[in-house]
């Protein structure tokens, strides 16, 4: 199974994995969403190994996680936040989730400078529960009563990512060193590498007000002023 | 423009205010109060016309827009409007004029050009639309958004040089480097990077890519993209570390060892290659102990001792983890008939014990997970079509589950393997048990939903769907599933209904999958001007190209061949579409009208209790809103009369034809059937190019065997054709011989493929067509079929499907049937009911 980042053409599997195995549903336009404004976060795991039975085949998605930044954190900080993950229950066991959600981490740090990414779990979902504390290290933050459609509460989880954010640094220190500064980039600028990772803390733009409740309704009458 | 008083133009700006933010009561209460004193404001008319339309009154919107139009002709506000009402109806062409008057009217208004240019870009009209982005980067230049926009519009009409210019230009404005966390530069210069590469100029794209990457907030695309180039620019030695750091990033990528093997001029058909891809593979897999890829990989390429004992490893390992997915992780060898004699082999030999140290646990008891994770693989193995033996299968599955009854999974692959049978009635009660043991997993669920469709169980099946469905949506569990775009289950339940010979139900489901389609082209509508703002500008133009070819999706293509089929059926009994008269008894046989009569007067109940439940509803549900305020209209049709009762069933399956073959031209299926709809309609020359089209992706398609010999007797029997018409038929019509041949040529063609049970058929019928006094030896001969070695279930309901076809006596059918009950006594379609 391939482990990549998610295109928009992936789209439709992506939705048919989550309504087979999820009872919370969405729209094609609330997945293209997540995908124009956070095209670095969503991850797909794709079973290339399938044969192809006709030349319009498109790629069978057994596994993805749907992720985002919060658009407008209460807390003043910069979090990602996923909105869905799931594996095919003919895929399990192989550890995808726990390689899409680390392959979605490692973008929420190095492009949104993310600095803990939040879940929510359904409490009666132990399997899950399961992957994101004992596996991925994620801690329950409170329990959201009556969080989902149907009456069950959830855990608001969350996990800090200061952790891998380090880890990242020192990656790309040890990637600039042994290329020279040629291998991903120009030579290395004045400024401290700790300096720029405060830097990317602040200022990074998530596009706040630009939620889905704005792509729905246009606000064509401000033309007709 | 009509001049309000102070105390009307303050009302007006709030009726805007009110529109937007959705407050449309107000909004409507604002516009009676100015329209009490101005009763002809074109403005205000024209505005409440907007909210009514919101509202969902459609035609008094239009009406009025009209009425403000009338009363003032030379306001932009009422062009404007006139073109938003038009755009909410998606009559594009109409909404442009209108919005192209306003703008000659009042050429500055910057909210109507971002209205036009969004519908243009929507429209592809690509030249209208630079020409807007133009005058909007003009008005606001100061804003980068504006610029990159007006790049996206040349990008998108295949003018590099101009796209990259102008981002160039806004570039060269910035007094210094904007600070690295600015995510909008990130991919600008990104985004620029993109076109310089499409351009082909990979050396130039390179040489950029380096001035950007230290700073780009998108890693893994920086690092991508220059391996790409690199290996492009056959710069291997520094492709190779690139790929390497990717490759540390993420491990699972299969396109990372491509690059990675390329990088160092490795081929995997090549000998010489072997040990060094090994080496290679080794060593990621020994980086790892939870990665796939790097020991998955060599088994794709790996042959004879080698790939045995590297398979060995690979299932020993999997097997002893109890890594359920193990078949499907590695039955894609199987398309090697000798890896998959090898695979079978080791697999029986772990089950065996003769090998059994692999499945020794430390203090070296044999593992009970190592045994089970053998049978279930051998169940899945012998009910695999490649390697299939469902006797066997089933004897596995019964031993696992004889040990572990409540395992989901285990029922589950039992019900596959009836389901393989060709036992649907089996294979669907099975699942229902495995739905039975866990109930909170929607993954069984949903599975056991569609082994019920497959056995024509649709209320049954929509029940099942309806434990994890929303409800409360308007139009119940099957309005959620439309509202959620589920598409598998529409096609299921309509092929189902299709099945059943209800084709209003049947083509109710298909149009509602080509409307969700629709909808997703809709979808890109909105980002045209929110990716612009977000600034996401590449995976925006990834989005724009997959749109652009949307409905070559095999779901778009299921539903579209099934919809024309029934639509064919129209068109050759019209009566079909009456729907008091849809099923003519008396070419029925017993079985069959036994049912039939049950059917309906089953239907006619319900449709009796239908109608009382409706008048109910119809009271509460008047305000009905879906979960974003959209209101949502109850479906009139339920039952797809209406598109039953169409006059021209061959025109409305052009609808599902011409995206068809535009968006899937190789599909045989697709050619098949449009031959089929343009020699009805008379279309001869479209009939002959679906003819040559077939031919060129399989000339001996047994589909297009029949066809040709069908449209060489139509085209000889025209009286009197256009000279032109006949000229292009003479002259491309190569497939078919002349018309004192068509005997000859379809008994060689007969035997010439005499082993194939679907080419055998297709003859017979030709046979049947060219003379029908052949019937009953062509009913004999179909039947023979049967004996034959290769035959399929699937062939054999072909068979079934022609006699009907050639409405032969129920006698013939059932002995037919009977025929196939002996060879295939699991067979559900094939059971005497």
């Amino acid at each position: 199974m391939d482990i990549r980042v998610l295109r928009p053409s992936d789209i439709p599997h992506v939705q048919l994995a989550n309504i087979t195995n999820l009872p919370e549903n969405y729209f094609c336009k609330y997945y293209l969403y997540h995908a124009m404004s956070w095209p670095q976060l969503s991850y797909v795991a794709v079973d290339v190994s399938r044969p192809q039975k006709t030349p319009y085949d498109p790629p069978k998605i057994v596994g993805y996680v749907l992720a985002k930044m919060e658009e407008d954190p209460a807390d003043g900080i910069q979090h990602g936040h996923i909105t869905s993950l799931s594996v095919m229950r003919t895929h399990r066991r192989l550890g995808l989730a726990e390689k899409l959600m680390r392959q979605s981490q490692r973008a929420m740090v190095e492009t949104f400078g993310a600095h803990y990414v939040s879940l929510h779990v359904r409490v009666s979902n132990t399997a899950a529960l399961h992957l994101y504390r004992d596996t991925l290290g994620f801690k329950v933050d409170k329990i959201e009563a009556k969080y989902y459609a149907d009456g069950e509460d959830a855990y608001s989880m969350r996990m800090d990512l200061e952790g891998l954010k380090e880890q990242l640094l020192e990656e790309e220190e040890s990637t600039f060193g042994k290329d020279e500064g040629e291998a991903v980039g120009d030579e290395k600028s004045g400024e401290g590498e700790g300096e720029a990772g405060k830097e990317r803390k602040r200022k990074v733009k998530v596009g706040r007000g630009l939620g889905v409740g704005d792509l729905v309704e246009k606000n064509e009458a401000s033309a007709a002023a | 423009m009509q001049p309000l008083s102070q105390k009307e133009g303050t009302l007006f700006r709030q009726i805007i205010k009110y529109y937007e933010s959705k407050q449309y009561k107000k909004g409507l209460k604002a516009a009676e109060q100015i329209l009490r004193k101005v009763p002809n404001h074109g403005d205000t008319q024209a505005m409440k016309a907007l909210i009514l339309n919101s509202q969902g009154h459609q035609e008094e919107a239009f009406a009025l827009a009209k009425v403000a139009l009338k009363n003032d002709m030379k306001s932009h506000v009422c062009w404007h409007v006139y073109g938003l009402l038009y755009r909410s109806v998606k009559n594009y062409e109409e909404a442009v004029k209108a919005y192209k008057f306003a703008l000659k009217l009042e050429p500055e208004q910057q909210n109507i050009l971002r209205d036009l240019a969004i519908l243009q870009v929507q429209m592809r009209d690509y030249d209208g639309y630079i020409e807007s982005r133009q005058k909007m980067m003009q008005a606001r230049s100061s804003l980068r958004q504006n610029w990159t926009a007006l790049a996206v519009a040349y990008h998108l009409a295949g003018n590099y040089k101009q796209a990259e210019n102008i981002l160039e230009t806004y570039e060269k404005t910035l007094k210094q480097p904007p600070p690295k966390t600015d995510l909008e530069h990130s991919e600008a210069v990104l985004y620029k990077n993109t076109i310089i590469a499409e351009s082909g100029d990979i050396e130039r794209a390179l040489e950029h890519l380096n001035t950007i990457a230290r700073a780009n907030l998108d890693r893994t695309a920086v690092l991508e993209l220059k391996a790409k180039y690199l290996l492009q620019l056959d710069r291997k030695a520094e492709a190779e570390a690139v790929y390497r750091i990717l490759l540390d990033r993420n491990n699972e990528y299969r396109a990372y060892y491509d690059g990675l093997e390329a990088s160092l001029g490795l081929d995997r058909s090549d000998e010489g290659s072997k040990e060094k891809l090994v080496e290679i593979y080794q060593s990621y897999a020994e980086k790892s102990e939870r990665t796939d890829a790097p020991r998955r990989i060599p088994l794709d390429f790996l042959k004879g001792e080698e790939f045995k004992s590297a398979a060995d490893k690979y299932l020993r390992r999997m097997l002893n983890k109890g890594v359920p997915s193990t078949f499907a992780n590695i039955k894609a060898l199987y398309a090697e008939a000798e890896k998959k004699a090898v695979i079978e082999e080791l697999v029986l030999g772990y089950a065996s014990g003769k090998q059994a140290n692999g499945s020794a646990e430390a203090n070296g008891e044999p593992s009970d997970r190592f045994e089970e994770a053998v049978k279930y693989f051998l169940a899945q193995h012998y009910s695999y079509h490649l390697s299939r033996d469902l006797e066997k299968a089933l004897q596995y599955i019964d031993q696992l589950i004889e040990k572990n009854p409540k395992s989901v999974d285990y029922n589950q692959a039992k019900a596959r393997i009836w389901k393989h049978y060709g036992n649907t009635q089996k294979a669907s009660e099975t699942i229902n048990h495995a739905r039975e043991l866990d109930e909170k997993d929607r993954y069984i669920n949903t599975k056991c939903a569609k082994y019920q469709l497959r056995n024509n169980e649709n209320e049954t099946a929509l029940k099942t769907m309806s434990k994890f469905t929303r409800n409360e949506t308007v139009g119940g569990p099957l309005g959620d599933l439309h509202d959620m775009q589920c598409l598998w289950y529409l096609i299921e339940d309509g092929e189902a209904y299709l099945r059943g010979r209800d084709y209003g139900h049947a083509l109710k489901r298909f149009t509602a999958v080509s409307d969700i389609f629709e909808v997703w082209h809709d979808d890109q509508f909105d980002f045209h001007s929110f990716s612009i703002r977000k600034g996401q500008i590449r995976a925006y133009i990834d989005m724009v190209r997959w749109e652009d070819h949307l409905r070559d999706h095999p779901f778009f293509t299921r539903a579209a061949l099934s919809a024309i089929k029934i639509y064919l059926q129209l068109a050759d009994h019209p009566e079909l579409g009456n729907p008091n008269n849809n099923l003519d008894l008396d070419k029925m046989d017993a079985a069959e009208r036994k049912k039939a009569q049950k059917k309906m007067k089953k239907e006619q109940e319900k449709r009796e209790k239908e109608e009382a439940e409706r008048k109910a509803a119809a009271a509460k549900k008047a305000n009905a809103k879906g979960d974003d305020g959209e209101i949502k209209k109850e479906d009139t049709d339920p039952k797809g009369i209406k598109l039953l009762e169409t006059k021209e069933p061959l025109e409305v399956a052009l609808k599902f034809l011409n995206p068809l073959l535009e968006f899937s031209p190789k599909s045989i299926e697709g050619q098949n059937l449009a031959f089929e709809v343009h020699l009805r309609r008379k279309k001869y020359v479209l009939a002959l190019k679906a003819l040559n089209a077939a031919a060129a992706i399989d000339p001996e398609n047994p589909k297009l065997h029949e066809q040709v010999i069908r449209f060489r007797l139509t085209i000889d029997g025209l009286k009197e054709t256009d000279p032109k018409v006949s000229e292009v038929l003479n002259a491309s019509f190569k497939l078919g011989p002349a018309s004192t041949d068509l005997k000859k040529f379809n008994t060689d063609w007969q035997q010439k493929h005499s082993q194939s049970p679907s080419h055998v058929q297709s003859a017979l019928n030709v046979r049947h067509i060219l003379d029908n006094s052949s019937k009953a030896q062509n009913e004999t001969d179909l039947k023979k079929l049967l004996e034959l070695p290769t035959i399929t279930t699937e062939q054999a309901v072909a068979g079934l499907d022609l006699l009907d076809e050639w409405q032969s006596e129920a006698g013939v059918k059932d002995s037919y049937r009977q025929a196939a009950s002996e060879k295939w006594p699991e067979v559900t379609v094939f059971q005497s009911k």
